[in-house]
């Protein structure tokens, strides 16, 4: 008992820093932008007036945020689901085939990875550039000769898919190498079995491979929602800052123009409590409904 | 024992996982003083900064600390914010990046420095205010808070207005219009040679440009007015007109604008100036300096103008813009800091300026004695010789912000929603709307 006892405080003892550190940084911060969401604050002086929920109220009311949420979300969407796509395909190719120069691809689709964020936005404004972008270049061979150019980051029904265009090619790599590292640990004998019983390429994609790396997908999925969230910011500051007259604005762009530009940092603070608790549920709901029994070789 | 020992090695990990948290730069006390001034690294440079700084430290026998960033606003928010490591100077201007200056004097974080204009110039037996150019430290944004007192300090003057190629006029034979209907006129025989008649780098040019626009429909008293948030005055035909103006203007822009009006590709609708894809963009004298290694048509020669008049007996105006330096609540050596403001206003210290940083002209009377004949600033800053009249820019402070409505920043509703305009996404009557019933939530804010 007494040994136990001791086991005990050992751990404790031996957890106390992580624990210290750990509510220092995250917990305490988190629960500091939930406090100064209720603010009337400017940001920089002692003048701090209570106004409950007040902050959530005109959030509610405000088109700006409404439009910033819907950016997101069709950013959360579209990313997940096409990068998930190219995604598996390419690695199923990359594992399962023999395809030649099968580094040099690994490779090739890693690189944006190695790029920072900035980097990318700036090859991709230039691709997307109006007069002489590689885009436009290539579109123009097939339109008459005083043809305008697509204004890629000027239309507004146009420059939110030009972001998403962004950074699907920049997280395909990523991602592709998280599912081949889970498709090499298949044994191969599932597959010789499968092609035995007759099974063709694209069955035992979707009744051996897709199922035993399920699991690798659903974590992805989350790292799909927070990832957005968090990049989105970094491309449309970098690429369009949030324009053409707010067309491309997403839920941290709208933050900081709120919190910095606006002078209105309660409010800012309230957009980033929605935030936290959004990308919360999310993950949540999306881990819940994708939930299966777990298969194991 | 062994749990002693077992006790001593966790607490001993603990410690060291701690130790990176404490801090440890106590400063040696020392008997001299040291100035801290933490500013901008933008387009004047820093040269002139660190003259004026030797000098100062030479005559005073103080230190001077420099603190110049790119990024200087995130660098300085967080200290402000914790109260620790303040400056007891902040050069940034009020607009810029990030916003730190205009938080600042929203949220009254500003000392009021009213006694520099009675100092004497150290070094010099005359005083602050015979050695500034008169009205200079008159401007709204320099007194935001209708006290009367001065709580920025104007520096770096510039005149703005709408740049083109001379060379092209030359080339073309076409007059600089001097009306707007001239101006519109020139635009259709531009746009008959393939050449758009304006471009605009970002929305947040149009503070500069549409106050101009504003004092040329509406006149200066109506325009102070409206800087103060004067619902009667912007509902006015007159304040409309100026709408209408920037309106027109979308069918003559240039049609990739948009698509770059971005932080990141402004400066290729600055180039579009250069390569005469377009006649006219809205800018200020630091223009040249910026688009100095840029490639240029055959001929090009930088010429600049004041708006064009809305009639040919009205006035055409020219937005002088400043950059300002100020004393934030919580500086430590507020009286050197006083005699160091009152010392940038020196001749000596505007030559420095001029010369040593990127031809920085500073408001003061003999300012412009540096810019020699062949430089071509000589051009720009004789626009008000040439009848051409100034006017400030900025809107007054706000006692409540307004939660969501974003009226006057670059990106807001009154300059940000050209960009719509332009691409006609938007037509002036939803702008104009939009913007006044936004004025009505800050007004109904601010009663």
């Amino acid at each position: 008992m007494n040994n136990r006892k001791q086991e005990r405080r050992f751990v404790w003892l031996c957890l106390a820093p992580a624990i210290l550190l750990f509510t220092i940084f995250m917990v305490f911060p988190t629960l500091n932008v939930f406090r100064m969401s209720l603010l009337k604050w400017g940001g920089l002086s002692a003048n701090q007036e209570f106004v409950g929920f007040n902050n959530f109220l005109i959030l509610f009311k405000d088109m700006n945020f409404i439009r910033s949420c819907q950016n997101t979300i069709l950013i959360i969407v579209l990313v997940a689901i096409i990068t998930l796509i190219f995604a598996v395909v390419f690695a199923a190719i990359l594992t399962r085939e023999k395809v030649k120069g099968e580094n040099f691809f690994r490779i090739i689709f890693y690189i944006p990875n190695v790029l920072s964020v900035v980097v990318i936005s700036s090859i991709f404004s230039a691709i997307y550039d109006p007069s002489n972008g590689l885009l436009n270049s290539i579109i123009g061979l097939f339109k008459p000769e005083n043809w305008e150019g697509i204004k890629f980051l000027g239309d507004q029904s146009i420059v939110i898919y030009a972001i998403i265009g962004t950074m699907i090619w920049q997280a395909i790599g990523y991602y592709m190498v998280m599912y081949m590292a889970s498709m090499s640990s298949i044994p191969e004998h599932l597959y010789e079995s499968a092609s035995l019983d007759g099974a063709n390429k694209i069955q035992q994609f979707f009744k051996i491979t897709l199922p035993l790396i399920w699991g690798n997908i659903r974590t992805t999925l989350t790292f799909y929602i927070i990832s957005s969230i968090n990049l989105s910011f970094l491309f449309v500051k970098v690429m369009t800052g949030g324009g053409p007259d707010g067309a491309s604005e997403v839920f941290l762009s709208y933050l900081y123009r709120q919190a910095y530009d606006n002078a209105t940092y309660g409010y800012g603070m309230a957009i980033g409590a929605i935030v936290f608790i959004f990308s919360f549920a999310l993950s949540a709901i999306v881990n819940h409904i994708t939930l299966r029994d777990d298969m194991e070789f | 024992m062994k749990k002693f020992m077992k006790l001593a090695c966790v607490s001993a990990v603990m410690l060291t996982a701690l130790a990176g948290c404490g801090s440890s730069d106590k400063k040696a006390d020392t008997d001299e003083k040291v100035l801290k001034i933490a500013g901008l690294n933008g387009g004047f440079g820093t040269g002139g900064w660190e003259a004026v700084a030797k000098k100062f430290e030479e005559m005073e026998g103080v230190k001077v600390e420099l603190e110049f960033e790119k990024n200087i606003s995130d660098v300085l928010r967080p200290r402000i914010q914790a109260g620790e490591d303040i400056p007891d100077i902040i050069y940034l201007a009020i607009g810029g990046e990030g916003g730190l200056t205009d938080t600042m004097v929203k949220e009254k974080q500003i000392q009021p420095i009213d006694d520099i204009l009675d100092m004497t110039i150290p070094g010099t037996e005359t005083k602050v205010s015979d050695n500034i150019i008169p009205g200079f430290t008159d401007a709204l944004n320099l007194r935001p808070y209708d006290d009367g007192k001065l709580y920025l300090a104007p520096l770096n003057y510039s005149p703005c207005g709408l740049f083109y190629n001379a060379g092209l006029f030359k080339e073309k034979g076409w007059e600089v219009p001097t009306t707007w209907d001239e101006m519109f006129a020139l635009g259709d025989k531009a746009k008959a040679e393939g050449i758009s008649l304006f471009t605009y780098p970002t929305t947040g040019y149009f503070d500069a440009f549409f106050s101009a626009l504003l004092n040329e429909t509406a006149g200066p008293d109506a325009y102070e007015k409206m800087m103060h948030y004067d619902e009667k005055t912007w509902e006015s035909a007159e304040a409309k007109q100026a709408f209408e103006l920037v309106g027109k203007l979308a069918d003559y822009i240039e049609p990739n604008t948009v698509a770059q009006a971005n932080g990141t590709d402004f400066s290729k609708n600055q180039q579009a100036i250069l390569d005469n894809k377009a006649l006219f963009i809205p800018n200020g004298t630091w223009l040249p300096g910026e688009m100095e290694k840029a490639p240029r048509a055959e001929g090009f020669e930088w010429g600049m103008m004041a708006l064009p008049k809305v009639s040919a007996d009205g006035d055409a105006y020219s937005t002088t813009f400043t950059e300002q330096m100020y004393i934030p609540e919580g500086a430590t050596n507020v009286d050197l800091a006083k005699k160091f403001m009152a010392y940038c206003y020196s001749d000596e210290a505007a030559t420095l300026f001029y010369t040593k940083g990127k031809s920085a002209v500073m408001p003061t009377i003999h300012a412009s004695d540096n810019i020699k004949d062949d430089d071509i600033n000589k051009v720009f800053y004789s626009i008000y010789d040439n009848g051409a009249k100034a006017n400030a820019v900025g809107f007054a402070a706000l006692e409540n912000q307004v939660e969501g409505v974003d009226l006057t920043t670059g990106e807001g509703i009154l300059y940000g929603t050209v960009n719509s305009v332009m691409t006609k996404d938007k037509t002036v009557d939803q702008w104009y709307d939009e913007f006044i019933t936004a004025l009505k939530k800050v007004v109904e804010a601010n009663k």
